[in-house]
């Protein structure tokens, strides 16, 4: 049996006033592999301004629970609620959600200015060209990724390739970032980047959900932090 | 309560008392060799009828017997398929576990079925046709059929995730129901030697009633057959994808349900 | 940009950049037709005979060998798990997307058909009925497929999978399109299979794309 044990350690209320506050909450989500549980009865509820650092041992379902509520997965229980509406049937969530995982949805052909320009076309309609290859080049460079527009993204390091995924989120105007390890395989200055990201977004009113294995005590997202540990009380 | 009503919660109770593993479990141990009873008593009645009252054919001799298995057969060769399908669509539509079941379970019977009547065909071809096999449509359908229920179970078994396989399967079983009408037509326009429908031509069956009435015992009895060896398959899988249960469990301990 | 061109678009461009996307169903289709002079009776009759039957099965096994690839690099680096999650219609994206992986194959192999037409001597008034055919039957047997490669996407080794599945469904439009050649060669009217054969592509066109999408909402997990 597996049980959740959901510790909240808030530290910081925020309160920057928002036009419109998103939120999101789950209610009693669970997830099997094989014949294994990996969690049930899982409750969550975040606002504007929050980041909720999910944590546990290896194997214990953080990917799994993110997969779920970005909609790649379905739960076999509960429901998810975006905005006081079902999430997984409304498009307006998925248009608000933005999912970066360890496969980074890059491809080697393109350059990473095209595999961005395709991100942004997916998520606007803006038919302004000149303003969407604006927010392309300013993105780009805000990663400090600039120089490497017109490489393709088999010519990137590993490192260059992650910030190119992050840098799909400031393009499209999502609110909800959910983010499975973000910092794996990237430098100091790029986590300081990513962090950086984070907490604007927070600022601005946005969500974030995410995994890291580390203690986030030392980051300036930890004053956003709410943690919601997956545990595993029982093997059999 | 209005009869309608009445009816309506019967049959969603026993919807619902279905839809779970467990009371599955629990009803079939009853309905199970019912199934079989009537199976054995219905062909064996259909067997003696068409073995030893009804005459034989005035061109085939007693060759025609055959057709007391290969007919019944092909028609559940079919029949399975359908019944295949419409429970891989119920279990995606619906995210009903047992209706998967239903649609895994049913593959390896229907695929027995599909070989059986290529088998009775071929060997009633041998006296009649003086070849075991003919390109005709009415085999080469039954053949592609063959290969449809190979596919649903080669995808089943070709995932490691249970509950991933039994979607890929239903999903397959349905879309090949779409085209199995298509490909039966398109084959019986390539070719066209196998003998006109008899039993269900317009104006009545062309059979005297002396073949037809141990056909009907025979179709019915191996419909039986069908729900027998269905439930039998259904409730070993059950046990097996419900092994981790309590149910399961406190049975293995040798406690009743 | 709607969904379709968007897809179909970017799908164009993947190809580009990567030539042997292009040149390996052609191809292969190519080989596997000539394969059949070496292997039967150097006889131009028996040749002209068979031509249409041996064009379309190759034509067949060349899209089959095409199909594994189709989802095989999104799934891998993880497009594919962008495209269920994005606000569009997927069905949509999966019809783009296999109408541009079938104008790189089963449309380049019709366009190509006649000149094999020629090597196994069939009279040109009969080309354009086999060229018509391939034109019709293609696309249907890319929308199929594209199922197949769908529900296998996830499997280490889905190549043999995907023929034992579809190879079955394709029987129709074999039958169709190889038929019509027959008829044509023994002078009868081809239009009934022509119907035929664009009534299954109306099928195909309309219904695979929500089988695809579903197929791999089943299979991404």
């Amino acid at each position: 049996m597996v049980l959740i044990n959901s510790v909240f350690c808030k530290t910081k209320v925020n309160l920057t006033l928002m036009p419109s506050t998103q939120a999101i909450s789950a209610k009693n989500l669970s997830c099997t592999r094989g014949d294994k549980l990996l969690f049930e009865n899982l409750n969550f509820s975040i606002v504007s301004g929050e980041c909720l650092h999910v944590t546990g041992e290896n194997g214990s379902g953080k990917t799994s629970l993110l997969r779920i509520i970005a909609g790649i997965n379905r739960s076999e229980t509960g429901e998810l609620v975006w905005n006081n509406e079902n999430a997984l049937v409304n498009l307006s969530f998925f248009a608000a959600c933005a999912y970066i995982a360890h496969k980074d949805g890059l491809k080697n052909e393109l350059t990473a200015i095209e595999n961005l320009r395709y991100y942004q076309q997916l998520e606007s309609n803006n038919s302004n060209s000149d303003q969407n290859e604006e927010a392309l080049d300013e993105a780009l460079d805000r990663l400090k990724i600039l120089q490497c527009a017109d490489l393709s993204a088999q010519q990137l390091s590993f490192g260059q390739r992650r910030r190119l995924a992050f840098a799909r989120l400031l393009v499209s105007n999502f609110s909800l970032w959910i983010l499975d390890e973000p910092f794996t395989g990237i430098d100091k200055n790029g986590r300081a980047l990513i962090e950086e990201l984070c907490v604007e977004h927070l600022e601005k009113g946005g969500v974030i959900i995410l995994t890291h294995h580390q203690s986030l005590i030392d980051s300036p997202i930890n004053a956003y932090r709410k943690e919601l540990k997956l545990s595993e009380l029982d093997g059999s | 309560m209005n009869p309608f009503t009445s009816i309506w919660t019967f049959l969603s109770t026993t919807y619902h008392r279905l839809g779970s593993p467990r009371e599955f479990y629990r009803i079939s141990r009853y309905v199970t060799p019912v199934f079989g009873f009537l199976f054995l008593t219905l062909s064996a009645l259909g067997a003696y009828f068409g073995l030893f009252v009804a005459p034989a054919d005035y061109q085939q001799g007693d060759a025609f017997r055959i057709l007391f298995v290969h007919v019944p057969v092909a028609w559940m060769s079919l029949f399975v398929y359908v019944v295949m399908a419409v429970a891989g669509a119920i279990g995606l539509i619906w995210r009903m576990k047992m209706a998967f079941v239903v649609t895994i379970c049913s593959a390896p019977i229907g695929a027995a079925f599909t070989a059986l009547a290529l088998l009775t065909g071929s060997i009633w071809g041998k006296p009649i046709w003086g070849t075991y096999w003919v390109w005709d449509a009415r085999l080469t359908s039954e053949l592609i059929l063959l290969f449809l229920y190979f596919g649903i179970m080669a995808v089943y078994y070709a995932f490691e995730e249970r509950k991933t396989a039994e979607k890929a399967a239903a999903l397959l079983s349905v879309v090949g129901v779409v085209i199995v009408p298509i490909i039966h037509y398109s084959v019986e326009w390539w070719s066209s030697l196998h003998q006109g429908v008899t039993v269900f031509a317009e104006g009545g069956p062309k059979m005297p009633p002396s073949m037809l009435l141990p056909l009907a015992f025979m179709a019915v009895g191996f419909m039986f057959f069908y729900g027998y060896a269905l439930f039998l398959t259904m409730r070993n899988r059950v046990l097996i994808n419900e092994r981790k249960s309590k149910w399961v469990r406190a049975l293995a301990m040798g406690e009743s349900i | 940009m709607n969904t379709l061109t968007l897809y179909f678009r970017r799908e164009w461009q993947l190809m580009f950049r990567n030539t042997s996307s292009l040149i390996q169903p052609l191809t292969f289709f190519i080989i596997i037709a000539l394969l059949f002079p070496f292997s039967l009776p150097a006889e131009n009759a028996l040749l002209q005979r068979i031509g249409g039957g041996v064009i379309w099965v190759s034509a067949v096994l060349a899209t089959l060998l095409s199909l594994e690839s189709m989802f095989h690099s999104d799934y891998h680096d993880g497009t594919l798990e962008q495209m269920l999650i994005h606000p569009r219609s997927l069905p949509l994206a999966m019809l783009g997307k296999a109408l541009a992986h079938w104008t790189a194959t089963g449309l380049v192999l019709s366009l190509f058909s006649p000149v094999l037409c020629l090597t196994f001597n069939i009279p040109s008034d009969q080309i354009w009925v086999l060229f018509a055919g391939l034109l019709l039957g293609t696309p249907s047997l890319t929308l199929i497929g594209a199922i197949g490669a769908a529900l296998t996407v996830t499997l280490r080794r889905g190549g043999v999978l995907i023929a034992i599945i579809i190879l079955p469904l394709y029987i129709p439009i074999l039958i169709f399109g190889a038929g019509m050649l027959t008829q044509a060669t023994q002078g009868l009217d081809v239009t009934s299979q022509l119907y035929a054969l664009a009534a299954i592509l109306t099928l195909a066109l309309t219904l695979s794309p929500f089988a695809i999408a579903g197929a791999l909402r089943v299979t991404i997990n």
